[in-house]
């Protein structure tokens, strides 16, 4: 059983999308409630092994942790109809059960208190798998503890596993708006320093472009969380597809993450999927041939991360890499054939400094689920956009931190004591400079970025070859 | 006429030889041996019948009876008192009749006319005769006996004119009035005989032989249809030869008449080691000698006895349904047989297919085959390069084949192989040439000559990442299609991706190293440069990849899996699954051996670089590692790389040099060939991006 990967669902919303996915994940590989493979799934052919183990009794246990710092969504979970699917060794909840009252530093702190608890857990789950390959880490970057704790399992992780690949499904919050969490800005930044420096893949999940993606796409006037979380499930499942169904590439998660991710801490994904259906809504069918997906997802409207770029700053927005799942019954030669279309329409505003261009996946569908179209396809991508998303935190960070406002709570905690606030002035800088990398990704000399070494050892070497270096064009 | 028979042929017993009165011969025979004291060997039979008194002495009226009753006698090969039978010895159809001079001129002239009717039928008796021999085969003994009839038919006419004779109502000229009908037709055959005799034909050349003749005699309506007759006769014996073979897949040649060879030293097990698949091609093969008649379909005849034979072997007693219709007859030129032989082919070909697609599951074969050597389903390998890169890495002479082949039995078994039943025929196999090398020891597959010979010197220290191969048993009858010649190709399609896929293992793994020091400022530093290179190089190893599957495998694939479906024999089978792989071959590069090399420099300088990067990242960076440790909890940000490690600096830079360089020059390359392989357009436009303009 080998390249496994150990889910940790971390808070109320890691929990509930972890849930989600975990419940589609069931239903692709024909996997009932209770873990016992259904008849009918028997046919095999797919990688149940990634992401499950069998018990004794042969039913399959998720390789996940749920851990929270507050009863009630696990509670939720083991009361459901899903209660017999975890390993109930798995699930950690807070003795006090009192949360992190949406404060990071609060979060951050018991994660620290209660750090031998989970390491111990997590330590299990990594001896029972053969060749561990990562870990996926589902929760939202607002609230208090997937942000706090979150951020302490990942510098842990980071640390204990270093050889090992940490993936996160970040959700970022809604930013239309108001939140109940005041203090949501403190909690994004801080996080988003964890996520840069020990994360080897974010996949962004922005709360705002889901909203926005279920009341336009789906036509839902208030979207629910089940129905925002149930795209989740679906970008997550659809991106784990090449490592549950194999294929000629990307079978490992080192292999699909290190095509997409250029720089190590540009690798921050958007996703896009089409076409979005959610459960019980009768969709119009659409025709669905591999050129029509592949525009579609191309299609701002069906990316799940929010543009916050002005149209200038937009026009300049490049993609560094894509990759596209495509999924169903497609015509191999269609491949090509929509490659070369979106070549030739200029679809696509690649980065000057290097080679790309987008890749393509095509995968088996799970043949337990009954889908109208023939062809579905999610997009993982690298955009340097996604640095809108970023100065938007920082600059309601700042907002915030110019009036001094709730900083007290924070004050509490030892990471901030003694009114040290250098930790927020570290991410800030952390989370500018990262901003400054995806700008300068947009520019043509992204290679000669930041070379200003006084030796001018690089930049000498670089400027007599560097107008024949990038582009790599005859 | 002794022919080198095949030794199977019973001898004919010597009595029938030393018995001429068996034969009807006795009368000639029996002179002949008494004038065997005559030393010149010449039959000088010059009425030696005693007391006779010359023919003139009679007068006319009493002549014509008595050459009326000579004539009936030599009408069945008997001499009369003044008709003798010259003939050569040793040269038996050398015959001639003399008649007494003293006769009435007006009655020997009549006589005379009668004598080729006489010579012929002395020939044919004498045919049949020598033609009844075992030896002579099937054919003839079906010519044979059709003209014994014949001349029954004839002496019974014989006889008949005797009994008229004996009436007294029979004079010379009625005689010759009555052999008038018969006289073209015995003409005819014994020309034929004659010419059968001459050449001493068998089998199929005496219908041949019939048929031109049949066809030549066209304007003579009763010749014609007594030829066709014959033919008919003669070839019932064969076409029930040919019925066993397209109906049963048998040969039931004892004679060897029959145009299609057996060659039984080829075994249909020589197909799983023998590059050339000679089994397939050469265990039957068409000889010469095939009838006319039959010449636009022997290959249709012989393919269906071949596959008819192949579903034999496999245990499937198949017979083509026998009915009256199918009843192999040749009636005239309306083509019944031909009908029957393509019934038959149908059918045959069609229950091959459905068996060696339905039970042998060719489909599912070739979907495994393409799961592990094409890598379709790759997680085996990406679990196999983990646990036998230890194997792997050593030389190739010093690795143990049975440890990889657990290994791999291991990887297998814990992935999605596991569920195919077909994984356990995968083997593991160590060859002793590099990929390049081994295209070149390939001859038969275009590959494009290199003109650098000296190139190809096998470094010493190949490892088994460099010869390592898959294989895949296959048994028979599913060999007939996917031969050894088919599996090699296989291999070298296998072995160029797994040497892909081992360059994009190590770049995945510079990657992570990269990952790895993520928390320090790297800005302009030399690892940003570095993680560039990587991530280029990881393009190109990815776009190679891609190119390879998705562009050249999986549409190939797709193609050949649907002509697959619509394929109506083996043979339309064998040759798609071919041109599929000889497609993949060359669009996978294989048979352009200047790419290919051009790729491999590209590849290893992407190993030379992924080796070295541990080593790169790592002396870069250690001065601030160290610090980083003091303070673990909150890596500073202020730790900035040295760049006084010039010599770390300087080999990145070479590094990106040196790649940058082969991949511009692989540009010209790929758009100068592309003309005579489009293919390459796509190549080049994966490798070298979007910003490529052709």
């Amino acid at each position: 059983m080998p390249r496994e990967i150990i889910t940790l669902q971390v808070g109320q919303c890691g929990n509930q999308i972890g849930m989600e996915f975990w419940k589609q994940l069931c239903l692709e590989h024909g996997i009932n409630k209770d873990g016992i493979l259904e008849d009918f799934a028997t046919q095999g052919g797919d990688r149940k092994d990634v992401f499950f183990y069998q018990a004794d009794d042969q039913h399959y246990i998720p390789r996940a942790l749920l851990i929270d710092l507050e009863p009630r969504v696990i509670n939720g979970i083991q009361n459901s109809e899903y209660r017999n699917l975890y390993n109930h060794e798995n699930i950690f909840v807070s003795d006090h059960g009192g949360g992190a009252g949406n404060n990071w530093a609060s979060g951050y702190h018991q994660g620290k208190g209660v750090e031998e608890d989970i390491m111990d857990m997590i330590d299990r789950e990594a001896d029972g798998s053969d060749s561990l390959e990562g870990f996926v880490l589902c929760h939202s970057i607002a609230g208090g503890t997937g942000s706090g704790m979150g951020s302490y399992l990942l510098e842990t992780l980071n640390d204990r596993y270093s050889k090992k690949l940490v993936q996160t499904y970040s959700v970022f919050p809604n930013q239309m708006e108001t939140s109940d969490v005041v203090v949501q800005p403190y909690n994004s930044l801080l996080t988003l320093k964890r996520l840069t420096l020990n994360a080897d893949c974010v996949v962004v999940l922005d709360n705002t472009a889901l909203n926005r993606i279920a009341v336009e796409r789906l036509h839902l006037s208030t979207p629910t969380f089940a129905q925002t979380n149930s795209l989740v499930s679906t970008v997550m499942s659809a991106s784990t597809t090449t490592l549950r169904y194999p294929g000629y590439m990307n079978n490992d998660l080192v292999g699909l993450l290190a095509s997409l991710i250029p720089t190590p801490r540009c690798h921050f994904l958007m996703t896009g999927y089409t076409p979005l259906t959610v459960e019980r809504q009768a969709n119009v069918i659409r025709k669905t041939t591999v050129l029509d997906v592949m525009r579609r997802l191309l299609q701002t409207k069906n990316i799940m991360v929010s543009s916050y770029a002005r149209t200038k700053e937009a026009s300049q927005a490049k993609y560094i890499s894509i990759l596209n799942i495509i999924q169903g019954e497609v015509d191999p030669t269609q491949v090509h054939e929509s490659l070369q279309r979106i070549r030739e329409r200029k679809l696509v505003n690649f980065i000057e400094w290097g080679p790309a261009s987008i890749q393509v996946a095509l995968s088996r569908k799970s043949p337990y689920v009954q889908t109208a179209h023939r062809v579905s396809g999610l997009m993982l991508a690298s955009h340097t956009s996604i640095r809108h998303l970023f100065s938007k935190c920082l600059s309601q960070y700042e907002k915030l931190r110019k009036k001094q406002a709730f900083l007290d709570n924070y004050r509490k905690f030892p990471m901030f004591a003694d009114n040290d606030l250098s930790e927020f002035d570290e991410s800030r800088d952390i989370i500018e400079s990262l901003v400054d990398e995806y700008k300068a990704c947009e520019s043509p000399d992204y290679i000669k970025w930041g070379m200003e070494d006084p030796n001018n050892l690089l930049t000498e070497e670089g400027n007599a070859k560097g107008t024949a270096d990038p582009k790599l064009a005859i | 006429m002794e022919k080198a028979t095949s030794t199977s042929c019973p001898s004919t017993p010597r009595w029938n030889v030393d018995r001429p009165f068996l034969t009807g011969r006795f009368h000639q025979e029996t002179k002949g041996t008494s004038r065997l004291a005559d030393t010149k060997g010449f039959s000088m039979d010059v009425f030696s019948h005693g007391l006779e008194r010359p023919i003139g002495y009679y007068n006319a009226a009493v002549q014509e009876l008595i050459v009326i009753d000579d004539l009936l006698s030599a009408m069945v090969g008997i001499e009369g008192r003044y008709i003798s039978i010259r003939r050569v010895r040793g040269q038996e159809d050398h015959i001639s009749f003399q008649v007494d001079a003293s006769m009435d001129l007006a009655i020997q002239e009549l006589a005379k006319r009668m004598f080729p009717l006489c010579k012929s039928y002395l020939l044919i008796d004498q045919f049949v005769e020598s033609r009844s021999q075992f030896k002579n085969g099937l054919v003839n003994h079906a010519f044979a006996a059709a003209l014994k009839a014949l001349l029954l038919d004839y002496q019974a006419m014989v006889a008949q004119l005797e009994h008229q004779f004996r009436l007294g109502r029979l004079s010379i000229q009625g005689l010759w009035f009555y052999c008038q009908p018969v006289m073209g037709s015995m003409q005819a055959l014994s020309i034929v005989i004659q010419k059968a005799s001459a050449n001493n034909f068998t089998g199929s050349s005496v219908l041949n032989l019939l048929q031109s003749q049949a066809k030549a005699m066209a304007g003579d309506n009763a010749v014609r249809s007594l030829l066709e007759k014959m033919t008919q006769c003669a070839s019932n014996a064969y076409l029930s030869i040919l019925e066993r073979w397209v109906y049963e897949g048998v040969i039931d040649d004892p004679y060897g008449e029959f145009f299609i060879a057996e060659n039984k030293s080829l075994q249909k097990e020589s197909l799983t080691q023998d590059y050339d698949a000679k089994y397939w091609r050469q265990r039957y093969s068409l000889k010469e000698g095939i009838p006319s008649f039959l010449a636009n379909i022997a290959g249709t005849i012989l393919t269906t006895g071949k596959y008819l034979n192949v579903m034999r072997e496999c245990g499937h007693n198949v017979q083509v349904p026998a009915s009256e219709n199918y009843k192999l007859m040749i009636f005239g030129s309306n083509h019944h047989y031909l009908e029957c032989i393509k019934a038959a082919y149908d059918f045959a070909s069609g229950e091959l297919l459905n068996l060696i697609k339905e039970k042998y599951d060719l489909m599912g074969k070739l979907r495994s085959i393409k799961h592990y050597l094409l890598l379709d389903q790759g997680d085996f390998l990406v679990h196999f390069m983990d646990i036998a890169r230890d194997e792997l890495t050593k030389k190739f002479d010093e690795i143990s084949v049975e440890k990889l082949q657990s290994l791999l039995d291991l990887a297998l078994r814990t992935t999605a192989a596991a569920v195919d039943p077909c994984h356990e025929d995968l083997t593991c196999c160590v060859e002793r040439f590099s990929l390049l090398k081994r295209l070149s020891t390939l001859k038969d597959l275009e590959v494009r000559t290199v003109s650098d010979d000296n190139d190809l010197a096998e470094p010493l220290n190949i490892t088994g990442l460099e010869t390592f191969s898959l294989s895949y048993k296959v048994e028979w009858p599913l060999s007939i299609v996917i031969s050894r010649k088919a599996l090699a190709k296989y291999q070298l399609i296998f072995r160029f991706l797994f040497r892909c896929k081992h360059v994009d293992r190590q770049l995945c793994g510079a990657w992570q190293v990269h990952q790895g020091v993520r928390a320090l400022n790297m800005r302009g530093t030399a690892i940003s440069r570095s993680s560039l290179i990587c991530r280029s190089m990881l393009k190109f190893i990815n776009s190679l990849l891609h190119y390879l599957t998705f562009e050249v495998l999986e549409p190939n694939w797709h193609a050949m899996h649907n002509r697959l479906q619509t394929a109506k024999s083996i043979d339309e089978v064998i040759q798609y699954h071919d041109l599929f792989l000889d497609k993949c071959l060359r669009e996978c590069l294989l048979l352009l051996p200047e790419l290919l090399k051009k790729v491999e420099r590209l590849q290893s300088l992407c190993l030379q670089y992924a080796a070295a990067t541990q080593w790169l990242i790592s002396s870069s960076i250690s001065i601030p590692k160290l610090e980083e440790h003091s303070k673990s909890s909150r890596p500073s940000r202020m730790l900035t790389m040295t760049t006084e490690n010039a010599s770390v600096t300087d080999s990145i830079l070479k590094f990106e040099r040196e790649f940058n360089a082969e991949l511009q020059s692989l540009g010209p390359i790929l758009s100068n060939s592309s003309q005579a392989e489009p293919y390459l357009t796509h190549l080049a436009q994966w490798i070298l991006g979007v910003g490529h303009d052709q």
